[in-house]
């Protein structure tokens, strides 16, 4: 069935069923209009993009309400942080204050998940609060499903907090989801994101950041299950003496593949960004990784990075990694390295030589390959689920 | 055991089709220091690799045998499990994983289960202590971002963790200052004093006599070309230090 026919009649009918939501009624039925018009970049065919137009909206047998749920854990009671359904109730002020405000909902994706925005998570830390323990956002999607889970954050000016975000579940699902950290002046944020849907769930997620002046985004995203895994990351840093601090883990394995993209816009001068992306492939695992750095001409001393190591771990695993640096600037440091490959034979004969068996040492390079990226993840609790996790994958 | 020793006989090997070793007969026996001196590209480091295994290096013949095991049919790592231990010239850099990590799993591959955990950190920090290294060098990761001297010592504290039954040291004193030096020196006295080490047998390979200054060595070999021309005593040693290896190779070259 061509797509767009499907496309219509199920988008149709799903948009009356999330009609009656009270969450951003209006941005919903222009968000549809955008998904429909909006032609992707990312929306690829062929060989990297296939995408069912059956899945792509919930339908009669792919309800909104048993799409997922989100399971929150506040360790403050100052903070809110709370169900999407329940900030569109009580607290719709704030909701809309984060809701559109990093532009996610322009992109393709972005406008579908808002378009169905129903499950989701609001959080919000009042001005100058610091927050010490995580707080823990947990979507898992039900088997079968589309579901569009919706994190949205707001720090306001002086606080302090870390957030966890886990994406369980979704066997056979499509999943399209957004993500929103509003960061005001001084606020700093950490933020890390856990994807281990279903092997055979499909992800798009469509991911932004605003750190205003002086404010600092530490975020880290280990994007680990699913079929297909196309998110875009994006940063905008939009004042002076914003920081942001990426790390990026992603690892395709059997035949995983993973399309992503985080780009750093240095929107405004005396910002500093630092990209780190370590990512390995094994079986018949593919990737490919776009990662900008955009400074722009009035972005006067700026400090940018961007690391990116990829590691083959089989013959017919393969990795693209294409850094684009755009420096409209002239008085700027920007640093670019990249690396792709195999273990080194040196490595493996220097452990060897210490009487560890080949595929031993072979699993404990691999592993500390992605070290200097969990690092940046916050709790070490966080580190080892991450470390049993690149564990089994490696196998 | 008549068979004792780090046995190496006629033994020929190369890289990427070049043979360097053109028959090699040499014993390393247990317990004794045998130093293996000469000049650059003799084929020193060829031997080394060659007994341990690396995989660039192919023997095409010859025999290598440790206490009776033949070696050339094992892996590295059963080589090493075996009793053979190299000391590197140029130690990889594995970064992520932590030095204390990576002698645990040495240890427990070679030896397993013979310690716990906490005995394990016990004799870590008791060896560390004896090479004078700060206990944040077990945090730190594999030879990343090491200075010349911070790896010779952690190849030390290797040697010192692992007790081998033959111990290769490739030019180890290489790029060493003169405190570096005699660490490595008391480094290797130690294990010899110790209960467990007292039979190790020591290959030491050198380009210059000075490390033999602080490791008193039984036998000296001199290699040239791919062969041994002569072996002696430490006065071989003092030999090559007045007259350097020309004269060496002008008495034996012809012969080897």
């Amino acid at each position: 069935m061509p797509e767009s026919a499907l496309a219509d009649d199920t988008l149709a009918t799903a948009a009356e069923a999330f009609g009656d939501l009270p969450i951003a009624r209006a941005e919903r039925r222009t968000a549809l209009e955008r998904f429909r018009s909006t032609a992707s970049g990312r929306e690829r065919p062929g060989r990297y993009w296939k995408l069912d137009a059956d899945i792509l909206a919930p339908s009669a047998d792919r309800s909104h309400v048993a799409a997922g749920s989100v399971e929150i854990r506040n360790p403050d009671p100052r903070v809110v942080a709370c169900d999407l359904l329940v900030a569109a109730e009580q607290h719709a002020a704030r909701l809309a204050a984060v809701l559109g405000s990093t532009g996610v909902g322009t992109t393709k994706f972005g406008a579908l998940a808002t378009a169905f925005a129903r499950l989701g998570a609001l959080i919000y830390v009042p001005a100058g609060m610091a927050v010490a323990e995580p707080i823990e956002v947990r979507y898992v999607v039900t088997p079968g499903a589309a579901a569009y889970p919706t994190t949205l954050v707001w720090l306001e000016a002086g606080a302090h907090a870390t957030v966890i975000e886990r994406l369980d579940g979704g066997a056979d699902a499509f999943v399209a989801a957004t993500c929103e950290l509003r960061v005001d002046a001084g606020a700093e944020l950490t933020f890390a994101g856990v994807q281990r849907l279903a092997a055979d769930a499909t992800l798009v997620a469509t991911r932004a950041a605003v750190p205003q002046r002086d404010a600092t985004v530490i975020w880290s995203n280990a994007d680990l299950g699913a079929a297909l895994s196309s998110w875009e990351t994006t940063v905008t840093l939009g004042a002076r003496g914003a920081d942001a601090q990426l790390a990026t883990i992603f690892f395709p394995v059997g035949t995983q593949h993973v399309e992503a993209i985080s780009s750093v816009d240095h929107a405004a001068g005396d910002a500093t960004s630092e990209t780190l992306v370590k990512s390995a492939a094994a079986g018949r695992g593919q990737a490919r990784y776009l990662g900008n750095i955009r400074i722009a001409a009035h972005a006067q001393g700026t400090d940018a990075s961007l690391r990116d190591d990829a590691l083959l771990l089989s013959k017919n695993a393969h990795i693209d990694s294409v850094p684009a640096l755009e420096i409209a600037a002239n008085d700027v440091r920007a640093f670019h390295g990249a690396t792709v490959g195999a273990i080194d034979d040196d490595e493996i004969f220097y452990m060897q030589s210490r009487g560890i068996e080949r595929q031993a040492a072979e699993r404990m390079i691999a592993l500390g390959f992605f070290e200097p990226a969990l690092a940046r993840f916050p709790t070490e609790a966080l580190r080892d689920e991450l470390r049993s996790a690149l564990a089994e994958k490696v196998g | 055991m008549s068979d004792r020793g780090l046995r190496i006989a006629g033994l020929r090997a190369g890289v990427a089709g070049n043979e360097i070793l053109k028959g090699i007969d040499l014993t390393v026996e247990p317990g004794k220091i045998h130093a293996l001196m000469g000049p650059n590209g003799s084929g020193k480091s060829t031997l080394a690799f060659s007994l341990t295994g690396h995989p660039h290096y192919h023997v095409s013949a010859g025999t290598a045998t440790l206490d009776g095991e033949d070696l050339l049919g094992l892996s590295p790592d059963k080589r090493a499990r075996a009793g053979l231990f190299l000391s590197f010239q140029y130690p990889a850099a594995i970064p992520g994983v932590k030095v204390a990590n990576f002698l645990r799993a040495a240890r427990q591959a070679e030896r397993p289960g013979d310690l716990t955990p906490a005995a394990f950190r016990t004799m870590l920090f008791e060896k560390m202590d004896l090479l004078g290294m700060d206990t944040a060098f077990a945090g730190r990761y594999l030879n990343d971002g090491f200075s010349g001297g911070e790896k010779k010592r952690l190849e030390m504290l290797q040697l010192a963790m692992l007790v081998p039954k033959y111990a290769i040291l490739d030019e180890t004193d290489s790029g060493l200052d003169v405190d570096a030096l005699k660490d490595v020196g008391d480094a290797v006295a130690s294990l010899r004093a110790s209960d467990e080490g007292r039979d190790t047998g020591f290959l030491i390979i050198t380009h210059y006599p000075r490390i033999l200054q602080h490791i008193a060595p039984d036998v000296v070999h001199v290699m040239i070309d791919g062969r041994i021309a002569t072996t002696g005593g430490a006065e071989l040693a003092h030999r090559i230090e007045r007259d350097g290896y020309d004269a060496i190779r002008a008495e034996f070259g012809a012969l080897a």
